[in-house]
């Protein structure tokens, strides 16, 4: 429930910013907060994934063509990536494992960790993106790097 | 252990590289941060992600129980590192249910940390029954990695099946040659009175009965039966069986068979075992305790062993039908083989008793066609029953919810029927 309710969040923020392109936002929204209900509620944990790409398509379609940058943009990353977690969290549960209540805390503990930092990431990455707005090609660089190794990583786990 | 990533790891490294690449393309630094909490949440699990170390051990605190009994056991684990989540489950075989404790369970293990997850099982079918293996499944932290690994489990548990207790047996027709309970038809040194005879040269002067010499006006001597025992054996038909739920005609034949031996070996009388079937087994009879131990034992390794192959009665040593037996056949007489060598058996001049454990009432009768076949089939028992009774087998019917003990009485009933009838 909190999974849906980060999401539909995100979501309803896009809607906001939406301007004309509301029906598309709306369409994106939809689909992600049945792909999620479906993953949570079928236990099917691939659909996590789906809707979270569409949330964050629908809050990028809805800030593509402005000139400023997104300061809420950090705030959306980390609610997708509670979305996410708790996603996964419902959609793996497995309901004749019985859970002993540390391993519950230490997992929620965890998760807001990795949110708060995310966050903090979040923050730093628009800040430090906003003061080297000029120096394009540090960022573009910084991008290649971590989109190279995130590939890499895809990769190292299909072999 | 098996080291696996899971599938959130895949999915977050895609979503990361897809966020990233997107932004690259579009130039939208908004697009960084959305990917940038996956990407870290990835970098902390990896990092994070250690291989496991943990012994376990599974101990059960009786290795011997009976049939419907409780047996405790405890699984015992051992970190050497911590372990952020630790899935334990004990695979249980089927006729053994968890009645206290926590199965399968998520847990945490700090470094040097030593737990113990009690359980307390009910075993509902005699066998051995073995708790495990332990399958253990250890996560990082993030969820991200997993190794799976299975661990041996305890030894097995031995359940023996629970016995009806007989008050009256079926006694043989011939005796042996050593002391025991059953009164032997032939003359010699006992307590029950058989004959008076004139007295001989050699017997002893307590023998003499005084009333009768003085009648008779010579010495006359009683003769007695003595009481000797016999030798019993069981022949089980593990050919096939029929079953129903929780129960078949192959567990009733072992828990009548655990019930005979005792009550057999009670009276002191030779027992000995023939398992025949997919997989042929016998024991040479024996009496005493150890042998109630040693038939018991290899009554619940009895299992129904598919095979085609026709095997004679030949490969059993000789020492293990001996003459003079009382053989005491359980079968289901679903099974060609079987009756074959049963009624081989009696060709051989064996005192034969067939205990039909029935298969009928674990089938339903069907409708339509089939109904007439099954009509078919169970008028062609009635016909083979009648066969074997010709042949001068004793055959008695034993209904699942029927008593040992009114079945044996039914085979007694027909023995001196058809010695009466013989006479």
């Amino acid at each position: 429930m909190l999974s849906l309710l980060s999401l539909a969040g995100v979501c309803a923020a896009s809607i906001a910013a939406a301007g004309h392109r509301a029906p598309a936002a709306y369409a994106l929204t939809a689909a992600a907060l049945l792909l999620l209900a479906i993953g949570v509620a079928f236990r099917l944990p691939l659909f996590v994934p789906w809707a979270v790409a569409f949330a964050g398509a629908d809050y990028v379609l809805t800030r593509t063509g402005g000139d400023v940058v997104d300061g809420w943009a950090a705030v959306a990353g980390a609610a997708l990536l509670l979305s996410a977690e708790l996603g996964f969290w419902s959609a793996t549960d497995d309901p004749p494992l019985r859970v002993e209540r540390p391993v519950a805390v230490r997992r929620a503990v965890t998760i807001a960790a990795l949110v708060l930092t995310g966050l903090l990431v979040g923050f730093l990455l628009l800040g430090a993106a906003a003061i080297t707005a000029s120096s394009g090609v540090v960022v573009a660089a910084a991008g290649v790097a971590a989109a190279t190794t995130s590939i890499s990583v895809v990769l190292r786990l299909l072999r | 252990m098996t080291r696996a990533a899971t599938s959130k790891l895949a999915c977050y490294a895609a979503l990361s590289a897809v966020g990233l690449l997107a932004a690259l393309v579009s130039g939208r630094p908004e697009l960084v941060a959305l990917a940038a909490p996956f990407l870290l949440a990835l970098a902390a699990g990896l990092v994070l992600a250690g291989a496991p170390r943990l012994s376990s051990v599974v101990e059960v605190a009786d290795e011997r129980t009976i049939e419907g009994a409780e047996v405790d056991a405890v699984i015992r684990l051992t970190a050497q590192a911590r372990i952020d989540r630790l899935d334990v489950l004990l695979q249980l075989p089927r006729d053994v249910e968890l009645v206290d404790g926590v199965n399968p369970v998520s847990l945490t293990l700090a470094p040097g940390e030593m737990r113990e997850l009690p359980l307390r099982v009910g075993v509902r079918r005699w066998g051995a029954q073995t708790l495990g293996p332990l399958l253990l499944r250890a996560t990082d932290a993030v969820g991200l990695v997993t190794w799976e690994g299975r661990a041996d489990g305890a030894p097995p548990v031995r359940v023996y099946p629970r016995e009806d207790v007989l008050r009256r047996v079926l006694q043989p027709r011939e005796t042996q040659l050593f002391a025991g309970n059953e009164v032997s038809r032939r003359k010699g040194e006992g307590i029950e009175f058989a004959d008076l005879r004139p007295w001989a040269a050699g017997d002893a002067l307590k023998r003499v009965n005084w009333r009768a010499s003085a009648r008779r006006g010579e010495l006359w001597v009683n003769e007695s039966h003595p009481e000797r025992n016999t030798d019993v054996v069981l022949f089980v038909d593990s050919f096939a069986e029929a079953r129903r739920g929780g129960s078949g005609t192959l567990e009733l034949a072992v828990r009548a068979t655990a019930a005979l031996v005792d009550a057999y070996v009670g009276r002191r009388d030779r027992v000995g075992l023939v398992a025949y079937g997919g997989v042929l087994r016998w024991l040479v009879p024996g009496s005493g305790l150890v042998q109630l131990y040693r038939i018991v034992d290899a009554l619940i390794d009895t299992e129904i062993v598919l095979s085609y192959y026709w095997r004679e009665l030949d490969v059993l040593p000789r020492r293990t039908l001996p003459p003079s037996a009382l053989v005491i056949a359980l079968s289901p007489l679903l099974d060609e083989r079987s009756v074959g060598a049963l009624l081989d058996l009696r060709a051989r001049g064996f005192d034969l008793v067939v205990l039909d454990v029935t298969p009928v009432p674990f089938t339903e009768r069907p409708r339509g066609l089939d109904g007439v076949a099954f009509d078919i089939w169970t008028m062609r028992r009635d016909a083979l029953r009648h066969r074997l009774q010709e042949a001068g087998v004793a055959v008695a019917e034993w209904p699942p919810d029927g008593r040992l003990q009114e079945t044996l009485e039914e085979v007694r009933a027909f023995r001196r029927y058809a010695r009466l009838a013989r006479g």
